[in-house]
């Protein structure tokens, strides 16, 4: 998966338009990052990537950046 | 010793039996004097549950229940096997946490197959002659979550409110063959699905207020079994088309 795909699938999983984040955008600036959009999360990486990812892990994510590095 | 839950020579097919509540039923059976036939995909789980259990005569089979079409040659052998079946109980099932917008048609079908269709599946292909013992008893593993929403959960509230709907049907159905069909509806119980249950949402508030209203605190898969084989035993013989919840207070607070 190219970057720009990665970034048009978190951008639908987080519910925001691509152009609105970038890589260091900090993820408690996007108005919805709540209990569902992290729970989407953990859907979306066991979906598109097979990983079980928990809420400890979405716990130590800062930025974009974060996620991006682990959707592998 | 007079035991009113006594299995005594009665042939149990038990789903999910690798793990948790349906591994622990299946070992209480096996100890109150039951064959059981133990059913999941993980061989080696299967093995290791295999190994607690006491008494002989029992077997194992690795099985996906998701195949749903290939279950009736799966039943057909098993019995050609095994011989008739006594009771069954159904604990093979997924938990699934999904935001409606992930929540797309195949995601919402390998919930309910696992959980429903393999139920009723089962069910219909034990019902046939030589399949079953006269008085057999049938308990699904069901959910308080039949009763209860909640954001995220809406196939596996669905799958669970399906399998509560066929019981009572199916009870009414059945009874002229002499088969029970009941379910239990247990609320959080320390297992897989529990574990699976707090890497999601453990810290969140909904999983604080659950465990207010939960106050007897986390069950445990014996919790379940024990309703499970008194609903197995002829000690039930009265108790059919019935839901029982065993929630540690959750419903009622
Ligand atoms: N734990 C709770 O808090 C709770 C509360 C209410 C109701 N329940 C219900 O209780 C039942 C038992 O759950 P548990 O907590 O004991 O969970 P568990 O430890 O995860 O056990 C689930 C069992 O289902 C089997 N299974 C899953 N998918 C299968 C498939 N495709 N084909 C065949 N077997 C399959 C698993 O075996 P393999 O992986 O080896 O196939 C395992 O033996 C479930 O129906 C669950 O919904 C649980």
């Amino acid at each position: 998966m190219t970057t720009a795909e990665k970034m048009e699938l978190l951008a639908e999983t987080l519910e925001v338009e691509t152009d609105e984040i970038s890589e260091d955008t900090a993820l408690t600036d996007l108005d919805n990052w709540d209990s569902m959009t992290k729970l989407s999360l953990i859907v979306m990486f066991d979906d598109e990537f097979g990983k079980k990812i928990t809420s400890e892990d979405i716990k130590k994510m800062v930025t974009v950046k974060d996620i991006l590095d682990l959707m592998e | 010793m007079y035991n009113i839950v006594d299995l005594t020579g009665r042939q149990i097919l038990i789903t999910g039996a690798s793990s948790g509540m349906g591994r622990e039923t299946a070992i209480l059976c096996s100890k109150l004097g039951a064959k059981v036939v133990l059913v999941a995909r993980n061989e080696v789980r299967l093995q290791e549950a295999m190994s607690n259990l006491e008494g002989d005569g029992h077997a194992y089979y690795s099985f996906d229940l998701s195949k749903v079409d290939e279950i009736e040659d799966f039943i057909k052998m098993v019995v050609s096997e095994r011989g008739a079946m006594d009771g069954f109980v159904h604990s093979a099932g997924v938990g699934s946490t999904r935001p409606l917008k992930l929540l797309k048609p195949a995601a919402l079908r390998e919930v309910m197959e696992i959980n429903y269709f393999s139920f009723v599946e089962i069910i219909r292909c034990l019902m046939k002659k030589n399949a079953y013992n006269e008085g057999m008893s049938i308990v699904g593993i069901s959910s308080i979550s039949s009763k209860q929403g909640n954001q995220t959960k809406t196939a596996y509230c669905a799958s669970k409110s399906a399998m509560d709907a066929s019981v009572r049907c199916l009870a009414k159905e059945l009874a002229d063959k002499k088969v029970r069909v009941n379910a239990v509806n247990p609320a959080l119980i320390k297992t897989e699905i529990y574990q699976q249950f707090l890497n999601n949402s453990g810290e969140s508030e909904d999983a604080k207020n659950i465990m207010q209203r939960q106050y007897l605190g986390i069950g445990e898969p014996i919790d379940v079994a024990n309703m499970i084989v008194y609903l197995l035993s002829d000690a039930a013989k009265f108790i059919t088309g019935s839901c029982v919840d065993i929630d540690g207070g959750r419903l009622s607070s």
